[in-house]
């Protein structure tokens, strides 16, 4: 193997800047939606009283989750010693930090009052799970900027393994965290678990794997310097075992939920209800079948397999991978609002004049939808331009 | 001081005037204006501190109907308080009123997934937090007079079916009410000691129904039960012969 060297982004073709313009008025016009959501109220929404947090706060949780598992290159690469994630170390903690901006954006835009950001930064109670999470995002970028700088100095390549791992603890913490934001909630019936957090970590593996997986084909695809065979290979197994846990995760949190006798409504809600599409077509199918038996293919199959193939079967398992990742995040987030309160227990609730009881139901709209995908825009153009400014992706030579 | 309302469900009748004063009394308070979305169309909604809903206990005939208003329970150990990450909510040490600072909510919302009883309202024009007050601009107001400083459901209520007052003081009306009646705290299980309570309805005296009735047959030759004024002069003849 040569001497690992990076170079800045050159990418070239038309192409390259046709991608560039639809990120930058996707990101315009999510600054545009968040505008005017703030000036105008929440009320032109599909917020309601019932559900408040709406697909903005998918978007969010699904970008801050995989920015965290976006570092699982670097990881390998500095703490477990895989020289093959070597050349994208830098790059995996570039992606990481853009996800992390993107999400904390959209997350910031879609509070009811965004001008008082100041508050939260100045005002803390530490009684609250919310309140940790701004630490475990502020305390991540942070160490994902001194991370990348120890990366790129050849005199602090001693302290990498130190730094990869404080960063490996953090992220763990900050998925933990984010976990528990929904499991913490005792009162409502489909969360108030502590399989929450473990399944937040595992998801963060799955959507910031395929999201690296991807942004990686791309830039080999860009700068016409392949991913080398090896790291499509490696990269699809480590895809299956993370998919196959989350699997693992998404049963035996469904099946203790069926357990439980009080929680029987909001399962029946997310498996047979409003929720089954979502659950079953977006992230069964798609987010664990879809990617299992593609990259399985990859592996066991036809070993063989030409280049090109594992390739494509890699790209479209990443891409279903993050489908089903957020569809799981929908379910979770949505699911457990339009969920019907347990106010009386027991008793047959008639009706309230108010139309608040039985399931919620919940439409995004357009506003959301332009809010949600302005943040993964405003992620990818600061991914384009770390990666332009700065020598974070792997020379020719090396592959 | 332990302030809370004691709502009794035998009386309540679902007149929603607890509702409508209390939006009417807290809409120019100090947590109005309480916004109504689309109020003259087809799905009107709003900002509403206190909600009523209903449900049924026990078939027919014996069934009844429990109207059940809601609103924030003041709890001891409040789950909105703890989430909230900027404070904005809180629980007063003098008094144990839970309330929600405007100026300092930034709209997280997070505290309205933690409150169970469904309690926080989500005011989508300003974008922050409401709830009850327990009508803290008014309770204190010594320019009312004195049997006024009540929270305006209390006052408006015309069955007289909720009741304000100091839960720490044992001999209090409210206190001597829960103690007396059996009154109990909505959803106990989850561990957050809410103030408010309630009162649970009377049993009432079951009314026959033709639906309960033996069937009576005159074709078959049933005796009607006789008067006791009919049993004493069945008895004398019988002595008599």
């Amino acid at each position: 193997m040569t001497a690992l060297s990076h170079q800045c982004l050159k990418p070239r073709g038309a192409l390259y800047g046709l991608w560039i313009a639809a990120l930058v008025i996707a990101a315009v016009a999510g600054l545009y939606c968040a505008y005017t959501m703030e000036h105008a109220g929440h009320h032109i929404t599909g917020m309601t009283n019932r559900v408040v947090w709406g697909l903005p706060h998918v978007f969010a949780v699904s970008l801050i989750v995989a920015a965290s598992g976006a570092l699982n290159a670097a990881s390998m690469a500095s703490v477990f010693n895989v020289s093959i994630y070597k050349p994208y170390s830098r790059c995996s903690v570039a992606l990481a930090i853009s996800l992390l901006i993107g999400g904390v954006m959209v997350l910031v835009l879609d509070l009811g009052r965004p001008d008082r950001l100041i508050v939260a930064v100045t005002h803390f109670n530490f009684r609250s799970v919310f309140s940790w999470n701004v630490f475990l995002y502020t305390g991540f970028l942070l160490l994902c900027i001194v991370y990348l700088w120890f990366l790129c100095e050849r005199r602090y390549q001693h302290q990498i393994k130190r730094i990869g791992l404080a960063a490996l603890v953090w992220r763990i913490m900050l998925t933990t965290g984010t976990g528990c934001i929904f499991g913490f909630l005792v009162g409502r019936n489909s969360l108030d678990s502590a399989l929450l957090a473990p399944m937040f970590i595992v998801l963060s593996l799955v959507t910031g794997t395929a999201a690296l997986a991807l942004c990686l084909l791309a830039i080999a695809r860009s700068q016409q310097n392949p991913l080398p065979v090896a790291t499509v290979r490696s990269l699809s197994t480590l895809m299956i075992w993370f998919v196959a846990a989350l699997g693992y995760f998404a049963i035996v949190h469904h099946l203790t939920n069926l357990y439980v006798a009080e929680h029987a409504a909001s399962e029946r809600l997310v498996l047979g209800g409003s929720m089954a599409a979502l659950f079953w077509i977006g992230f069964v199918t798609v987010g664990l079948a879809g990617p299992l038996l593609l990259l399985m293919k990859n592996l066991i199959a036809d070993t063989d397999a030409d280049y090109k193939t594992q390739k494509r079967r890699l790209q479209f398992a990443s891409a279903a991978a993050l489908i089903g990742g957020a569809s799981l995040v929908y379910v979770i987030i949505i699911g457990s609002q339009v969920s019907a309160q347990r106010l009386f227990p027991g008793k047959t609730v008639l009706a309230s004049s108010f139309g608040d009881v039985g399931n919620a139901s919940y439409q995004p709209s357009l506003w959301e939808w332009g809010l949600g995908f302005g943040g993964v825009a405003v992620g990818l153009l600061i991914f384009q331009l770390l990666l332009r400014l700065f020598p974070f992706t792997a020379d020719r030579q090396h592959s | 001081m332990k302030l809370g309302l004691v709502i009794d469900l035998d009386t309540c009748v679902g007149c929603h005037a607890c509702a409508v004063a209390c939006k009417q009394w807290n809409a120019s308070g100090t947590s109005g204006p309480l916004t109504d979305y689309d109020p003259y169309g087809g799905e009107p909604s709003g900002v509403w501190f206190n909600r009523i809903r209903n449900y049924e206990v026990d078939t027919y005939p014996n069934n009844k109907t429990i109207n059940t208003p809601m609103s924030c329970m003041h709890c001891e150990d409040a789950a909105c308080v703890t989430v909230c990450p900027t404070g904005a909510s809180y629980k007063r040490e003098e008094d144990g009123i839970v309330l929600v600072d405007q100026d300092k909510c930034m709209g997280c919302n997070y505290c309205a997934w933690a409150c169970p009883y469904g309690a926080r309202e989500l005011d989508r024009e300003s974008g922050t937090m409401k709830k009850c007050t327990l009508c803290v601009d008014r309770i204190y107001d010594e320019e009312l007079p004195e049997a006024e400083r009540q929270p305006a459901c209390v006052l408006t209520c015309p069955t007289h079916a909720r009741f304000f007052g100091d839960f720490d003081d044992p001999d209090s009306a409210v206190s001597t009410m829960v103690r007396e009646r059996g009154g109990y705290a909505m959803m106990p299980e989850v561990g957050y000691q809410p103030t408010n309570k309630y009162l649970p309805p009377r049993t009432k005296p079951v009314v026959e129904t033709h639906a309960e009735k033996p069937p009576q047959s005159n074709a078959g030759g049933t005796e009607k039960p006789l008067s006791q004024i009919q049993r004493w002069i069945a008895q004398q003849l019988a002595r008599q012969s």
